[in-house]
């Protein structure tokens, strides 16, 4: 992959200048389905934009010495990679990628979790702290699905080449993989049930309480580009392989609408669950898919 | 530049993030406050969220006659809300304290401490007066960052009042 | 799977918000804001004295009297109401100068903004109407117009 063809993925598409309206987009379409499915209308179609607009417009409060630059360091840094993590998608056929790209995405993918982390605890605040330890309990124990599914999926087809995982045709392996997945993306995108890190009622904002202006704009677009991502890659694995760029391109946005729709159902039709339920959620329910996928792709790696 | 002033006003109007504090109410208002975001009335339409952080919130809506344990409470919450913010009273306790008039633990009206743009009379007030009253306080957020105001209100230069 | 049909339901009915300026209409027991009729009062006071939270205020003067109601200090509770209808009962008429609109106070700007005052001279009470004549004692004579001062 040359230059060229990395800054146009980059910035162009699925880069920022796609994903940057697309995150706006889903974000939308989160609050509106849920507000649907409660019976009320919605915020109208613009709102993600405005309360970008308007964030940018606020002033900041002051922040002094090593813990203020950190704070203030820490959602460019979220933005950073879920803008890498984006361009990175592999949604155009022959559009270039190496070999490994896959743990990167995986790695860029994890990044906003780990500032948010980082993020509560540098700003000196309780409900930060206690935020940022239920954000860091989360994150363990989904991670553990969400990799060893994706794992599974690389390993039984001896590549961690994005674009090559995506080629492939279907198959039942694949499937389990990518429903071990979906079940992760929920905690990934901190909505219900797993939505515990925002739990406003308990905690304040989380890990958010001392962030204003500008910087709570970074944070808010760098979740937004956190869905793009996440349902991108979903998208990715679950679409079939096309010839024509524009047919591929649609399919993508297809699919990722898709998959939004599904999360958003989920979030209006569940609670939040506490921080224990979650933990043994994922350790005790769906590490039961992983470990199944994981064993059959070590299984037919070694039969084939 | 003038367009991405009015934009920002426009957003200022359209995105309205709200902070609820109790200043020593009796809930009842708190509890129209409430409602005003269930289904039947809906705040979110207008684009109204309630936030969790003061540092959050645009608009700070405030119920109860201030007693005097809250009025500490209430200096560091407008402190700490920032950017070009709004106060909303809710209620007749914060405008007059109502019924507690002359009480010892009462200390004043809530414009003894901080200024307040909309008041919402009411005991309490229907949830579709609460969502009026901060549909007005969104529109003089907007107005304010047009025409900057030369009161202490507007604690800190405000990002879109430095843009030429 | 109950919530799922729940959710299902109310995707298809659609919402049931009431979209922004609209408001719902209110029951004929809310107790909105306090009216006055000036051409009603006989300067009692009786509502001053009711009032729970010192919304009425009542100046007596030579010849005439002040009085003012603040909807911003008011609870809405309805007592100053009652009180000037029995009152107005008990001298045998059936019209009283306060009542209770049915609306919603509306939502001011500017503190004391929708105070109102009112400056009623005083007039000699009106006739009694001839149909509760026969409860009248000889006592009760008729106050005479320049006293009968309502300071209580």
């Amino acid at each position: 992959m040359n230059l060229i063809t990395a800054l146009a993925r980059l910035l162009i598409f699925p880069g920022l200048l796609f994903a940057v309206p697309a995150a706006w987009f889903f974000l939308w379409v989160e609050r509106k389905t849920v507000a649907l499915m409660q019976g009320r209308v919605g915020p109208p179609f613009m709102q993600p934009f405005f309360d970008f607009v308007k964030l940018t417009a606020k002033s900041t409060p002051p922040r002094s010495g090593i813990a203020g630059a950190l704070m203030r360091s820490w959602p460019l840094i979220a933005l950073a990679s879920a803008a890498g993590a984006v361009g990175l998608l592999p949604v155009l056929p022959s559009s270039g990628g190496f070999e490994g790209d896959l743990i990167l995405l995986l790695a860029l993918l994890e990044m906003p979790s780990m500032c948010i982390i980082a993020a509560g605890f540098s700003s000196r605040s309780i409900f930060g702290e206690i935020g940022s330890a239920r954000e860091a309990a989360l994150s363990v124990s989904y991670n553990i699905v969400f990799l060893l599914a994706i794992v599974s999926i690389a390993a039984s087809q001896h590549t961690f080449r994005l674009e090559a995982l995506a080629a492939l045709p279907a198959s039942p392996l694949r499937l389990l993989g990518i429903v071990a997945i979906i079940v992760c993306l929920p905690a990934k995108l901190h909505i219900n049930p797993f939505s515990l890190p925002n739990a406003e009622q308990e905690i304040y904002a989380g890990p958010m309480t001392e962030y204003a202006g500008p910087e709570l704009a970074m944070w808010e677009l760098s979740h937004g580009l956190e869905w793009v991502a996440a349902t991108g890659l979903v998208a990715t694995l679950l679409a079939p392989h096309f010839g024509a760029w524009w047919l591929a391109a649609l399919v993508f946005v297809a699919l990722s609408f898709a998959i939004v729709l599904l999360l958003s159902a989920v979030a209006a039709a569940t609670a939040r669950l506490a921080i224990d339920t979650s933990v043994r959620f994922y350790w005790q329910c769906t590490l039961i898919f992983a470990v199944l996928a994981i064993s059959s792709a070590l299984f037919m790696r070694y039969r084939l | 530049m003038k367009l991405w002033r009015q934009l920002v006003c426009l957003a200022r109007r359209r995105s309205p993030w709200l902070f609820h504090m109790n200043a020593g109410s009796c809930n009842g208002c708190d509890i129209e406050l409430v409602a005003a975001l269930s289904p039947r009335y809906d705040a979110e339409q207008l684009g109204v969220r309630l936030e969790g952080s003061p540092r959050h919130a645009d608009i700070i809506c405030i119920t109860g006659p201030v007693t005097k344990n809250a009025v500490g409470a209430i200096h560091t919450v407008y402190g700490q809300v920032c950017g070009p913010k709004a106060v909303v009273a809710i209620g007749s306790c914060p405008a007059t304290t109502n019924v507690f008039i002359d009480s010892r633990t009462i200390d004043g009206p809530l414009e003894k401490h901080i200024p307040v743009d909309v008041f919402v009379p009411g005991c309490p007030p229907r949830p579709d007066a609460i969502i009026q009253g901060v549909a007005k306080a969104a529109a003089i957020l907007a107005e304010r960052g047009l025409n900057p105001p030369k009161a202490t209100v507007a604690i800190a230069a405000t990002v879109a009042e430095e843009q030429p | 799977m109950k919530i799922l049909s729940m959710l299902w339901k109310n995707l298809i009915r659609g919402p049931r918000t009431l979209l922004f300026p609209a408001r719902p209409p209110v029951t004929e027991r809310f107790r909105g804001l306090v009216q006055f009729d000036p051409s009603l009062c006989t300067g009692c006071a009786v509502c001053r004295f009711r009032c729970t939270s010192r919304a009425i205020e009542f100046k007596a003067g030579k010849g005439e009297f002040t009085w003012s109601y603040n909807p911003g200090q008011c609870t809405f509770c309805g007592r100053c109401v009652e009180g000037c209808a029995e009152h107005a009962l008990k001298d045998g008429h059936l019209e009283h100068a306060l009542s209770q609109a049915e609306d919603t106070p509306p939502i001011y700007l500017v503190q004391g903004e929708l105070k109102k005052s009112y400056t009623v001279a005083r007039r000699p009470p009106a006739a009694r109407p001839a149909a509760t004549a026969p409860a009248q004692p000889a006592a009760t004579s008729k106050p005479s117009p320049t006293t009968s001062g309502g300071a209580q």
